[in-house]
This record gives C-alpha cells, structure tokens and sequence, in this order.
C-alpha cells in the first residue's frame, strides 16, 4: 500500500486519485473527530470536506514532521473551534448538557439500571470542546502525548495537563448525574 | 508535598499507559511506582472505563453521508490546484525567453512535454473513480478486517476493491487494519467464509483478512 507521504507527494502533484485514496483512508475518522466538537452531522461533513481541500491545496507544505493524519486532525481541530466560535448562539454549558436526558434513558433511570456506562458517555459528551477534543486524541485516535500536542498545537505537557483536568471534570460531572467514582 | 507532586505526575500520564502510547521510560516510571503505590491501580480501572466509553461514543456516530466524497471531487475543478499554477508559470517562462534557434527548439519540445502532462492530469481529474469509497451503513453488505501487504500499490488496492465489490468503511486502525464491507447478496457463513478466502488468496495485496461484526 502506497505510504502516506508519498500520496502526499502525489496530491502536490495534482493527483486526484491520491486524494480519494487518502480520502477513503481517513474521511470517517475526521467526520467523527468533528462531529464530535461541532455536534452537528452536517456541519461536520462539510468541515471533513474542507480538510481534505485544505490538504489539496496545500500539499506541497507538508514536511513531514508529523503523520499525515496528525496534520489532517490538527486541521480538522482548528476548523471545527473556528466553526464553534462563528456559532456563537450555542454558548457551551456543560451541566445542562450531562443532564439532558438521553435518547435511552434519563440519568436516574439509568443509575438504577447500573448503567453507568451510559451516563459516562453522556458526560464525555457533555465536556467542553477543549477538553473533548484531547479525550478524543488520547481514547479514541490512540496518539501518544507528542501527536496529540501536534494537533492540538500547544506543548506536550499542557497535553497531559489538559486531560487530567477534563478528567476531573468528567468526574465532578459524573458526581452531579449521581456517581461518585471516588476521584480526585 | 514531594509524594503528592509525584502521584499527580503519574496520574497524569495514566490514559497513555493505557492505550499503550507512552514512551518507554515513562512506562517504567508508572511501572515503579504502581508497584510502590497499588492503592493507585483502581484509577486504571477509571481510565479503562472513560476509554471504553469514548469509543463507544465515536463508533455510535456511524459514517457519513455516502456521497461525500463526489461533493469534494467536484468541487476540487474550482480550485486552482498546484499543477495548474506550475504549469501557467513554465509557459510564461517559454514565451519571455529570447528567441534563438536552440532555445526555440528546446521550447517547443517542452511546450509538448508539458502539454501531455497536462493531457494526462485532466484524464485523471475527470475520468470516473476506478474503485468504490467508503459508502454503506451496517447490516449493508459483509464486513471485515483487512490489512493490505506493505507493498501494494495504491492502484493495486484500488483493482482489488473494485474485483470484491467492496468499499473501505473505517481505518486505518492500529497495526494498519481497515474495515471493509463487501457487497453480497448471499451473507450466509458458508459464502462469507469462502469470499473471506478469495480474498486472504490474494497475497499481492492482503497481508491479513478477518471476519468481523458491525
């Protein structure tokens, strides 16, 4: 299978087909990345597709210091918070939203249940943008502390400093839906 | 205050000891002190927790719209794209350099050359995908593991997908796996097993295939 870099290469050179394949490689990790941060299906299919034009437009700049996809996430990261921001009538507010009900079940019902499975989803969900995104990086993407930073685009330790406190966060949350996980 | 400064850098570094991507050193740093410290291993248990559920988060979204990556091919014409820049700026070039009989000649034999690349590019820009994206839902057609062979060519996996009838769906995840679902009327085990053996066959470009679940 032909690397990444050298699809890159192939892009600058106005490779169309390279595009598709690194398209089909990686466009449902990007969608779900900024579907995750702007919580809007449509909004994050187009904002996948402004990535890949991105990439399209400006391959030739790609150093290669980073994986391919840490420079699509970083893009992706930056083009969902400048979304967010422009979307200014949806002021975030985390509380309200780990108590909104869920589709399954309210977080009481939930509790009874034992389904503390699902009320922790709720409250991941509920995270700002700022802390999902480096909980998304870490849990899902699987980076190590250095390509998180990469994406994100701050240093390596306000990375680990960053998700530390997202988790504590998760935990206070967590705490108000009713469940004490006994840290911090 | 030491102790205190010490646990919250271990703590810290937990997730990523977790998922396996912390550096060796400090892998052993967080080694050593879950030895020292076991009152600490039950906030492993916490990370494990976050992480399941993040995944189950980012799975539960599903995949987008099938016809996205049409949307983007076509609106990649309306962008002025590297190619196109380099080769306006190499026939200014031609056309302001001085006219002598070897340079003419040397001209116009790049005035070909770059006239074919463009011919060639424009093919490429236009002619119809030769092989399926990522489109489909689960419970659509059968799913898989796959992994290609470290020196497939991009054209070769393209070949492949489309002689499956298959399309990538997910990945790549670790160890360079990606999910595909192949299009088949019959889902019934004795033909999926069979397919799935077709395709481990094809060693010129699989180096894994593993039956999977939505």
């Amino acid at each position: 299978m032909a690397d990444e870099a050298s699809l890159i290469t192939r892009i600058a050179a106005g490779d169309a087909v390279a595009l598709r394949v690194l398209f089909a490689r990686h466009h449902v990790r990007v969608y779900r990345f900024t579907r995750r941060l702007v919580r809007n299906a449509a909004v994050a299919e187009e904002l996948t597709n402004e990535v890949f034009l991105e990439i399209w437009r400006h391959a030739k700049s790609f150093q290669g210091n980073s994986s391919v996809l840490t420079w699509m996430l970083s893009i992706a990261h930056h083009r969902a918070i400048s979304s967010l921001r422009k979307r200014r009538e949806d002021p975030w507010d985390e509380g309200a939203a780990c108590a909104l009900p869920d589709v399954a079940d309210n977080p009481e019902v939930a509790a009874q249940k034992g389904n503390e499975g699902a009320i922790l989803r709720r409250c991941l969900d509920a995270l700002s943008p700022e802390h999902k995104s480096v909980v998304d990086l870490v849990y899902y993407h699987e980076m190590s502390v250095a390509e998180a930073a990469a994406v994100l685009q701050i240093p390596e330790n306000t990375v680990k400093t960053r998700l530390f406190h997202a988790r504590k966060r998760l935990s206070e949350l967590l705490r108000q839906a009713g469940i004490d996980r006994g840290w911090p | 205050m030491i102790e205190d400064t010490e646990r919250e850098e271990i703590e810290k570094l937990l997730p990523w000891y977790v998922t396996g991507r912390l550096e060796l050193s400090d892998t052993r740093k967080v080694e050593r002190y879950l030895r020292q410290h076991p009152d600490v291993l039950p906030r492993l248990e916490l990370v494990r927790a976050e992480r399941q559920e993040a995944l189950h988060a980012n799975e539960a979204m599903g995949w987008p719209q099938s016809d996205m990556s049409d949307r983007l091919m076509a609106s990649l014409p309306q962008t002025a794209t590297p190619t196109s820049g380099r080769l306006l700026a190499t026939f200014g070039q031609l056309f302001s350099m001085p006219p002598s009989p070897g340079l003419q000649w040397a001209a116009l034999v790049m005035a070909l050359i770059v006239l074919a690349q463009a011919a060639f590019i424009t093919l490429l820009l236009t002619r119809e995908p030769t092989y399926r994206l990522a489109e489909g839902s689960p419970g659509d057609g059968v799913p898989a593991l796959i992994a290609f062979a470290d020196d497939a060519k991009a054209v070769d996996v393209a070949q492949f997908l489309t002689d499956f009838n298959a399309n990538i769906v997910d990945g790549p995840k670790p160890g360079g796996v990606y999910k595909i679902r192949l299009r088949v009327l019959d889902k019934s085990k004795p033909v999926t097993d069979a397919l799935l053996s077709k395709l481990a066959e094809r060693r010129d470009v699989v180096r894994i295939v593993l039956p999977s679940r939505d």
